[in-house]
């Protein structure tokens, strides 16, 4: 993870505080540095997507992550307070520049009401001077620092501004009044011939965002050059790789995998072990369909081994860390032992038996300790990926696929596993329509984790559809047989369940619920690690309350991954 | 002996408790009825407390058990001691309880090992039955005898729940932590702050419970609140002690920490 800028390991806490702020989901990427510093960046969203500069603007002073916590911020109050966007439409340069800064004040005014400290955060980004030059652009920047501090300005066109807008203080939760005044105050502006140049004007002061999310977009009836420069912020927005969409994620899983071959695997090879049947459960006729999907094991494609060793030296530090909570489970497997000749604690009712026949302690040494340990042997786990097309995408800021974040996530967990037990597998599946689901057993139960697994390991591919429901019932067959006292299937998925012949969005799922409430029965707690924190209604449907962790930053699942199969294994929090 | 035992665990001046949603009707009716109760919620919400309450209330002696995984049924039951060359019986918390009449608490039961947990089945039923097999003895509890167990269905334990067999013994009564006005009022009580203040240190607190299930298990409690709160009565500055009080203990994660902190600020 060394390869990444510094300022991604902001977002994390950038997204964080705005779910703790008013519990809104927003995605955080940072935004390159731009070729020339001559258009000072401004952070920008659309949506619920937000990209921040990855460095300080020059005019800014002190931390990067104040700036990221403000600019964050106030993204959310558009995003918690805002009104519908407001249409362009009849609109001068400067009454839209205007109208937004209006607004940027009015949502800022009410966040404070709700989180005085916002204040105080956004304070120290208002430099505006009241002596500096007037021309329009000085005196918008004035403009928004005197309605941030409700302050007198000496010129006479912001002190009235100001005072039109604090009279409409009563209106603050309705948006409207500030179109009007923003359109009202950009009249006297162009009266006072105060030229506004819309190319040239950067909104300030520098966390504010550039306005885009707060407009309709209308390229089809805006007159070129007429309206706020919008193509270089946008050229920009592409540069990142992904322009917002509302697809899931922001995944586009065609411009990630180009000049990669087809995942594997190839749909030819249908006979490679006979199909069994899986029922399955069909919400609306609330029956079983029994025979219904037929699934395939298919032996998994090879891939480099030493790549893929190589690709966790990254991971050393996690990974010591994990070893030595791993050893606890080996620890564990110890039996209490009653009537010891030695141990930690004294067994009381051998002692007392002890006591109580003299005759017998005479005849040799009393055993009267007891080896505290308790009998545990530990879980059998097997951990299913889903290995269907959403995988190949490469998350919003990294470097690599999921999918290669799921190889190294397996290959952590081998390392951290393979010294203390061997009851582990991890298992993957695809689908392509109810006749073809795909089944792998990367390292099964009882197998040793070697260059083999590791080989196949690497060798994950990812393609195709996600058929979960079957693929639970099989990995429930599979744990069922093993003796181990408790059983664990921990899946890693995106948490959509679809197919190519489903079109009813909620049959797939309800049929996995239906799967893991089957595996239940058959005495196997399953578990979810959802790499899609969207898809958490969905994902807590199929597996239930306080049985699924979304992994909130992707570049973390592998040590998300090892920590969760320890945790569940020990049954506590240890790492 | 044992009897001035309980006489000394009575619950003699009320605790403070306000009551959230007909919790304390309800606990009246069930142990009118010595229904068992179980107390689900997270953790530091209340529910300890309301315990001691109750007690108060219903003027029995309280016996509260912290569970472990390492408690066993001899911890519970009672055991033979050694005393002056010969044994004694020494009656378990769970056994002094039933056979004077005490409220027994087991505080977070799913820490022991169910199949501990399956001596106080015929205690749960209409039998109301103890028996204690390393005594050869048993006995009907006392009629004023009842039992309150603790859990907290968080994610932590989603391994572990309680037997089938061992739940449905049992009326529930869940808990959460108390809505905004009242817990504003318990800060108070509980750290004579001023009104502005508690309201703030309840903003930050719920300002992490959002974060709940997205890299936090649990928010920042009531209790820890009243910790802060304390901190703050001893004269460390606001900001200081919810860092000591509410974000250090939370996390260890730098990002959280970071959200954690600008959350403070933010609400302050």
């Amino acid at each position: 993870m060394n390869e990444l800028p510094l300022a991604l390991d902001l977002a994390p806490g950038a997204r964080s505080f705005v779910r703790a702020l008013w519990g809104l989901d927003v995605r955080i990427v940072s935004l390159p540095l731009p070729a020339s510093s001559l258009s000072p960046q401004r952070p920008r969203f659309l949506g619920s997507r937000l990209w921040l500069p990855a460095a300080l603007p020059p005019e800014a002073s002190g931390r990067l992550a104040d700036y990221w916590l403000a600019a964050a911020a106030h993204v959310a109050a558009h995003l918690r307070f805002g009104a519908e966007r407001f249409p362009v439409r009849g609109l001068k340069p400067v009454q839209v520049a205007l109208v937004s800064l209006l607004e940027d004040a009015r949502v800022e005014r009410l966040a404070c009401e709700q989180y005085p400290g916002l204040f105080r955060l956004w304070a120290p980004f208002h430099l505006a001077s009241a002596t500096s030059a007037r021309s329009s652009v000085a005196l918008l920047t004035r403009l928004a620092r005197s309605l941030h501090e409700d302050v007198h300005d000496p010129d006479p066109w912001v002190n009235e501004a100001r005072q039109l807008f604090f009279a409409s203080g009563a209106r603050f939760r309705d948006a409207s009044f500030v179109r009007e005044l923003g359109g009202h105050l950009g009249n006297e502006l162009g009266q006072m011939r105060m030229p506004f140049n819309a190319r040239e004007y950067v909104v300030g002061p520098a966390y504010r965002d550039d306005n885009l999310g707060l407009w309709q977009l209308e390229p089809d009836s805006t007159p070129a050059g007429a309206e706020l420069e919008l193509e270089t912020p946008a050229s920009r927005a592409t540069q990142v790789g992904r322009q917002p969409s509302s697809g899931r994620s922001g995944c586009d899983p065609g411009g990630a995998r180009g000049g990669r071959a087809e995942p594997s695997p190839a749909p030819g090879n249908l006979a490679d072990a006979p199909a069994l049947l899986y029922p399955e459960w069909d919400y609306v006729i609330r029956a079983e369909r029994p025979g219904f999907c037929a699934l395939r094991e298919r032996a998994a494609p090879m891939g480099d081994a030493q790549r893929l060793d190589a690709s966790l030296s990254g991971y050393a530090v996690t990974r010591r860390r994990l070893l030595r909570a791993a050893a606890l489970l080996a620890a564990e497997e110890r039996v209490q032992r009653r009537r010891q000749a030695s141990g930690q604690r004294l067994d009381l009712r051998a002692a007392i038996a002890a006591f109580l026949t003299p005759a017998a302690s005479r005849v040799s040494a009393p055993r009267v300790y007891r080896q505290v340990r308790l009998r545990r042997q530990p879980p059998a786990l097997l951990v299913l990926i889903d290995s269907s097309e959403s995988l190949n995408c490469v998350p919003p800021g990294l470097s690599c696929s999921a999918l290669e974040l799921a190889r190294r996530a397996s290959a952590l967990l081998g390392s951290t596993l393979n010294a203390v037990s061997r009851e582990w597998a991890i298992h993957g599946f695809n689908s392509n329509g109810r006749e073809d689901v795909s089944y792998f057993r990367f390292k099964d139960f009882d197998q040793t984790y070697d260059r083999l697994a590791r080989a196949r390991l690497a060798g994950m591919q990812a393609g195709l559809s996600t058929r979960l429901g079957t693929a639970l019932r099989h990995a429930g067959q599979a744990l069922r047989v093993r003796s181990a006292e408790r059983k664990i299937l921990l899946v890693v998925t995106d948490g959509e369940p679809s197919d190519v012949d489903v079109y009813d969005p909620n049959y797939l799922p309800f049929d996995a619920r239906r799967a893991t409430q089957e595996n239940r029965k058959l005495g196997v707690t399953s578990f979810c690690i959802g790499l899609d924190s969207s898809a958490e209604g969905r994902i807590r449907c199929i597996f239930g309350d306080h049985h699924f962790l979304l992994v909130e930053r992707l570049e973390r699942l592998p040590e998300q991954l090892s920590r969760l199969a320890l945790r569940l294994s020990l049954e506590r929090a240890l790492v | 002996m044992n009897a001035s035992l309980l006489e000394a665990l009575r619950v003699r001046d009320e605790p403070y408790y306000v009551p959230v949603a007909g919790e304390v009707g309800l606990f009246e009716a069930a142990y009118a009825t010595r229904l068992p109760v179980m107390l689900k919620g997270p953790t530091g919400c209340g529910k300890t407390r309301f315990v001691q309450h109750m007690a108060w209330r219903l003027r029995r002696p309280l016996v509260t058990i912290a569970c472990n995984e390492e408690l066993s049924a001899a911890d519970l039951l009672g055991q033979y001691l050694l005393e002056e060359g010969s044994t004694r019986w020494q009656d378990g918390p769970l056994t002094l309880a039933a056979r004077f009449g005490a409220i027994c608490y087991l505080d977070e039961v799913v820490e022991t090992r169910q199949d501990t947990l399956v001596v106080i089945h015929p205690l749960t039923d209409d039998r109301r039955l103890l028996s204690l097999p390393a005594r050869s003895e048993a006995f009907r509890a006392h009629p004023e005898f009842h039992l309150v167990v603790s859990h907290n269905p968080g994610y932590q334990s989603a391994l572990k729940d309680l037997k089938p067999s061992t739940k449905q013994r049992f009326g529930a009564i869940e808990f959460d932590y108390p809505e905004r006005s009242l817990e504003v009022e318990i800060l108070m009580h509980e750290t004579e702050l001023a009104p502005e203040l508690a309201e703030r240190l309840v903003s930050i607190a719920e300002a992490t419970r959002r974060l709940r299930g997205h890299g936090l298990d649990e928010g920042i409690s009531t209790r820890m609140l009243v910790h802060a709160g304390a901190l703050i009565r001893q004269g460390v500055a606001v900001e200081a002690a919810c860092q000591m009080a509410l974000v250090c203990p939370l996390t260890d994660d730098p990002q959280l920490v970071l959200a954690l902190d600008a959350s403070v600020r933010a609400c302050l």
